[in-house]
């Protein structure tokens, strides 16, 4: 059971950070909350981000420089801390975004290949 | 892969925590909320929608976690956990600690001061780039005169120009010369070095001022008058003034350029002599003051010290056999000068050992002494921890019962261990400087720069920490290990009282054993050396000491060709004895005890000499005819020299009783001669046998000696002795004006009485190596009185239940004092006895640090064994009576209420 979670991790490590930044350049500032969810909804609640891995990606995405986190207020008052992205984070967004693109082309080309 | 920037910003989470654990939760806890809020919406029991929430999303506790590992360095942390954790632990026991802190730092202090000690005699590397890659290189000498690597210059110039090993290969010679660092000033002797022209450039190092020489300035003898100042110089006569560039100061009266400053630092590669100035090469002969030699093209004048920068990827082996085939070339090129010298390649390191066998020898005695002292000392340390063990052992397996592992709880107590250690060295540092501060009252009498520099310096600190962290391995790794090994359950039950295991008991007796047996080492070593130093004190050198002033000339300093400074001698020594007050007068080229004395080689008449060996170098000293009776050196058989032993008549000697002994074997030495110099030089015919003396240290071997008469063997530097009745140093003035009359540019050396300057030579060094060792002696002794307190002290605590039911089923408090005090001596006695027999193969091993031996005798000292023995008979006795005491005092009622 660990194992396998673990092992989802693993497969998210390198694209929830993608994720995350998209979200945010799409989106503007969010809450952690209005992210997973959006994510959810996006993948069609096949991706349901558990906390202790959202949370500590926010927090290396801003330890990085990439997104700020600030406390603001949500809509019926209540406090919570929004994270927008940072011109380093569009810069990275950019380049990780090239690269998944890159990835992407070569996996779907070698996959398909025929005879 | 964590970036730069997110490693320094968890850095600073780890040391200055700022997102609070409440921020985190909160953040947390509203997230479920709205998960929760959501899944009401769409129609689950309110009840349910938290629970369901926090458990599709992983557990706030889990998520928490994992956000604390982010936001700082986790390894860090937990070392900073760790170290706080340590620092508590050691604060609960303060007597613990500070007897562990306080071992560990006579330990760690001692190998401190013992470095030190090396580093400035042996050890420090020269201040120059890659020190490591730079070797000496030189002749081995066929006479056995010196035994350093010497050259003359045009074999210099031959090995530079063959030889492919090295990046360049430098040449130096020592000169003293008069220094007058601007015209008009009273010269004042100093002490340079010249220099090929390579010199800086291939060492590496830039002047710090101005320019080092260029090529063209060491072509053409005589020509390029340039001169490059030491920094100490430069500081002291020039008040470090950057305009001293083109300034002319004058060496031997010969006027020099300054072209430039040496760094800070760089002194030549002497360890104690601080050259002061360098020039060129080719000036040499300019500034020898013997102008019957000419050193730049003599290849029997071998004066040179070369150093080699070894290429990269060059070897010392390839580089020695490259030299040996050199130097049979030039064997058959030059075979006047060139029979039986090999060349030799040396590491600075064997260069100096080889110079210096004494200094070598002491320094690994005194390192000997210094680690089991920090043996003793940890074995200390690792006692103490162990009676401890079975207290923290119940910890450990509590921790390791809740879910540590067993790297997090043994990095618990090796944290516990390195604090302990790094304590134990800094208040170390504090012991070590006691030691420094003791060799510094070593000084070598004389006006020269030329001093042994003792220093607290980064690397002593680095060895101190390093001795540190060795000791803090060798005393707290093993009860470390045993205390995480234990089974859990049987640790958690035990009680105290009961114990679980008697091998552990075993090994600390073992322990306390082991360091009664190395205290007793230590003291019967520091009773020997003491001992052995206090007879030769007592015995003397054999010559007087008492009322006499030495002052010594060099009349070449200021233009005297041979026949002026003979001329001066004679006038001086004549002057002298019509000063009034003054009792006698007598000159000579060698102050006993001086070191550095000049040997002559000689070819005894009738000796086979071994194969290979066509000279033997005895050390001489060329005198006058009061000599003998001045310094009240027994003339024993024949006569001593008189005036008429002249220029003109036939060189006459006298030798010591070791020399006739040596050479003419149950003969009589008189009328007996010698050859001097080479194999064709003048002979000497020996007119007297003088008693011997000591001639260079006091704890040297009987050693062969001859005197010559000054008249008939030249010197360029002598030495005048004055006689006082009461206190030489009244004779100072008189004697001043007296030179000033016969020559008032004539320049005064090294103006000491006798009694001062054999003190500093000869007893100084004796006295704080005796002081050091003993101290050594006696803090092993305190260690070992420690340990044994502790663990007798530690038995008895474990004993108490069993001693309160001896004591109330009836037996007498005196069979209990003496059961204890049995167990404790049994120990202390075999240690004893273990260190005895091993001190006398320390006190064998000694005799060979101390030639000749330190018994007079060379038997072995059986009252130092004596008093050893007591002395540890009595403080073992203390040690182990204090707590057997108490043991015996213990009340029955309350004892079987003890738990």
């Amino acid at each position: 059971m660990a194992n396998r979670k673990a092992q989802k991790a693993d497969v998210l490590q390198g694209t929830l950070d993608l994720m995350v930044l998209q979200t945010l350049a799409t989106l503007g500032p969010m809450h952690g909350y209005t992210l997973a969810a959006r994510v959810e909804q996006v993948s069609d609640g096949a991706l349901q981000l558990n906390m202790g891995t959202l949370y500590p990606a926010l927090m290396r995405l801003e330890q990085r420089g990439f997104v700020k986190g600030e406390w603001g207020v949500t809509d019926n008052n209540r406090r919570a801390r929004y994270y927008s992205i940072s011109a380093a984070g569009r810069r990275q967004l950019a380049a990780e975004r090239a690269e998944w693109d890159r990835m992407a082309t070569i996996i779907h080309r070698l996959l398909n290949q025929e005879g | 892969m964590m970036t730069l920037r997110e490693w320094m910003v968890r850095l600073v989470g780890t040391l200055r925590p700022s997102r609070r654990d409440v921020e985190l939760e909160q953040e947390l806890r509203l997230h479920v909320e709205l998960v929760a809020e959501d899944a009401r919406r769409r129609g689950s029991p309110s009840t349910d929608a938290v629970r369901v929430a926090a458990a599709r999303l992983g557990g706030t506790t889990q998520a928490l976690e994992a956000l604390r590992d982010q936001l700082e360095l986790p390894w860090l942390a937990d070392g900073l956990r760790d170290i706080r954790h340590g620092v508590r632990v050691l604060a609960r026991t303060p007597a613990f600690t500070l007897v562990a802190i306080v071992s560990l730092a006579i330990g760690i202090g001692a190998n401190c001061a013992a470095f030190s000690f090396a580093d400035a005699l042996l050890l420090r590397p020269a201040a120059v780039p890659q020190p490591g890659r730079v070797v000496t290189v030189g002749a081995t000498s066929a006479t056995g005169i010196s035994p350093m690597l010497v050259t003359s210059y045009p074999d210099y110039v031959d090995v530079r120009d063959r030889s492919t090993s090295f990046d360049g290969l430098v040449a130096f010679a020592e000169a003293a010369v008069a220094f007058e660092p601007a015209a008009g000033t009273p010269p004042k002797p100093a002490i340079g070095l010249v220099v090929s022209g390579n010199f800086f450039s291939v060492l590496g190092i830039s002047p710090e001022v101005g320019r080092a020489f260029r090529r063209d300035e060491d072509q053409v003898p005589g020509r390029d008058a340039v001169i490059v100042l030491g920094h100490e110089l430069w500081e002291q006569q020039f008040a470090a003034d950057p305009q001293v560039l083109g300034r002319t100061v004058r060496l031997n009266g010969n006027e020099f350029a300054v072209i430039g400053v040496a760094p800070r630092g760089f002194t030549g590669f002497d360890v104690v002599t601080r050259y002061q100035f360098y020039v060129p090469m080719m000036m040499w002969p300019m500034i020898t003051g013997d102008a019957s030699r000419q050193p730049l093209e003599d290849r029997a004048l071998r004066r040179l010290t070369i150093k080699g920068r070894l290429k990269p990827g060059a070897t010392i082996e390839g580089a020695r056999s490259e030299l040996s085939v050199i130097a049979r070339d030039l064997e058959r090129e030059y075979p006047a000068t060139g029979r039986n010298h090999g060349l030799a390649v040396r590491t600075e390191l064997q260069n100096r050992v080889a110079q210096s066998p004494p200094a070598a020898r002491l320094i690994t005695l005194l390192g000997l002494l210094a680690a089991a002292v920090l043996c003793a000392a940890c074995a200390n340390v690792a006692g103490l921890l162990t009676s401890r063990a079975p207290m923290r052992a119940r910890e450990m397996a509590l921790r390791m019962a809740i879910g540590a592992n067993r790297s997090r709880v043994l990095r618990l107590l090796v944290t516990e261990s390195v604090l302990l250690a790094l304590a134990g060295g800094l208040l170390g540092l504090g012991v070590g400087y006691g030691g420094i501060l003791l060799f510094r009252q070593f000084r070598i009498p004389t006006d020269l720069p030329i001093t042994a520099v003792f220093e607290l310096d980064q690397r002593t600190l680095v060895v101190s920490l390093v001795v540190a962290l060795v000791s803090a391995v060798l005393f707290g790794l093993v009860p470390a290990v045993r205390a995480t090994r234990a089974d859990l359950t049987a640790v958690m039950k035990a009680t105290e009282a009961a114990g679980y295991g008697r091998r552990r008991t075993w090994g600390r007796w073992l322990l306390v054993g082991g360091q009664v047996a190395v205290s007793v080492v230590l003291l019967t070593v520091a009773a020997f050396v003491y001992r052995g130093f206090q007879q030769r004190f007592e015995a003397g050198p054999g010559f007087r000491t008492k009322n006499v002033l030495l002052m010594w000339f060099q009349p070449a300093l200021v233009q005297y060709d041979r026949v002026e400074t003979q001329r001066f001698f004679e006038r001086l020594v004549e002057s002298a004895r019509l000063v009034p007050d003054l009792r006698s007068a007598t000159l000579a080229s060698y102050m006993p005890m001086d070191g550095g004395v000049g040997r002559v080689a000689i070819i005894p008449e009738g000796f086979q000499l071994p194969p290979g060996v066509e000279t033997v170098a005895v050390p001489t000293s060329a005198v006058d005819e009061a000599y003998f009776e001045m310094l009240q050196v027994p003339v024993i058989r024949g006569r001593g020299f008189s005036q008429t032993d002249t220029a003109d008549t036939p060189l006459v000697a006298v030798v010591n009783e070791q020399l006739a002994a040596r050479y003419w074997p149950g003969q009589d030495a008189l009328g007996k001669r010698f050859r001097v110099d080479t194999g064709n030089g003048p002979w000497a015919e020996i007119v007297g046998v003088a008693r011997n003396t000591k001639y260079v240290s006091l704890i040297e071997a009987p050693m062969e000696f001859a005197y010559f008469s000054f008249r008939q063997r030249q010197q360029a530097r002598m030495a005048l002795f004055a006689e006082s009745s009461g206190d030489p140093a009244t004779l100072i003035a008189p004697l001043r004006q007296m030179v000033h009359d016969i020559d008032a540019r004539q320049p005064i050396f090294n103006i000491r009485t006798f009694d001062e300057a054999y003190r500093m030579r000869a007893v100084v060094i004796f006295t704080i190596i005796s002081r050091f060792v003993a101290a050594m002696g006696v803090m092993g002794l305190a260690l070992a009185l420690v340990g044994l307190y502790a663990l007798v002290a530690y038995t008895v605590g474990r004993r108490t239940r069993e001693i309160g039911i001896r004591l109330a089923i009836g037996a007498r408090r005196s069979a209990v004092l003496r059961m204890i005090l049995q167990q404790g001596m049994t120990v202390a006695l075999v240690g004893l006895v273990l260190g005895l027999a091993a001190s006398l193969g320390a006190s064998t091993a000694l005799a060979a640090f101390v030639p000749g031996g330190l018994q007079p005798g060379g038997g072995v000292d059986f009252v130092a064994f004596l008093l050893v023995g007591a002395t540890v008979v009595a403080v073992t006795l203390l040690a182990a009576l204090v707590p057997a005491r108490r043991a015996a005092r213990i009340n029955p009622t309350d004892a079987l209420r003890w738990e």
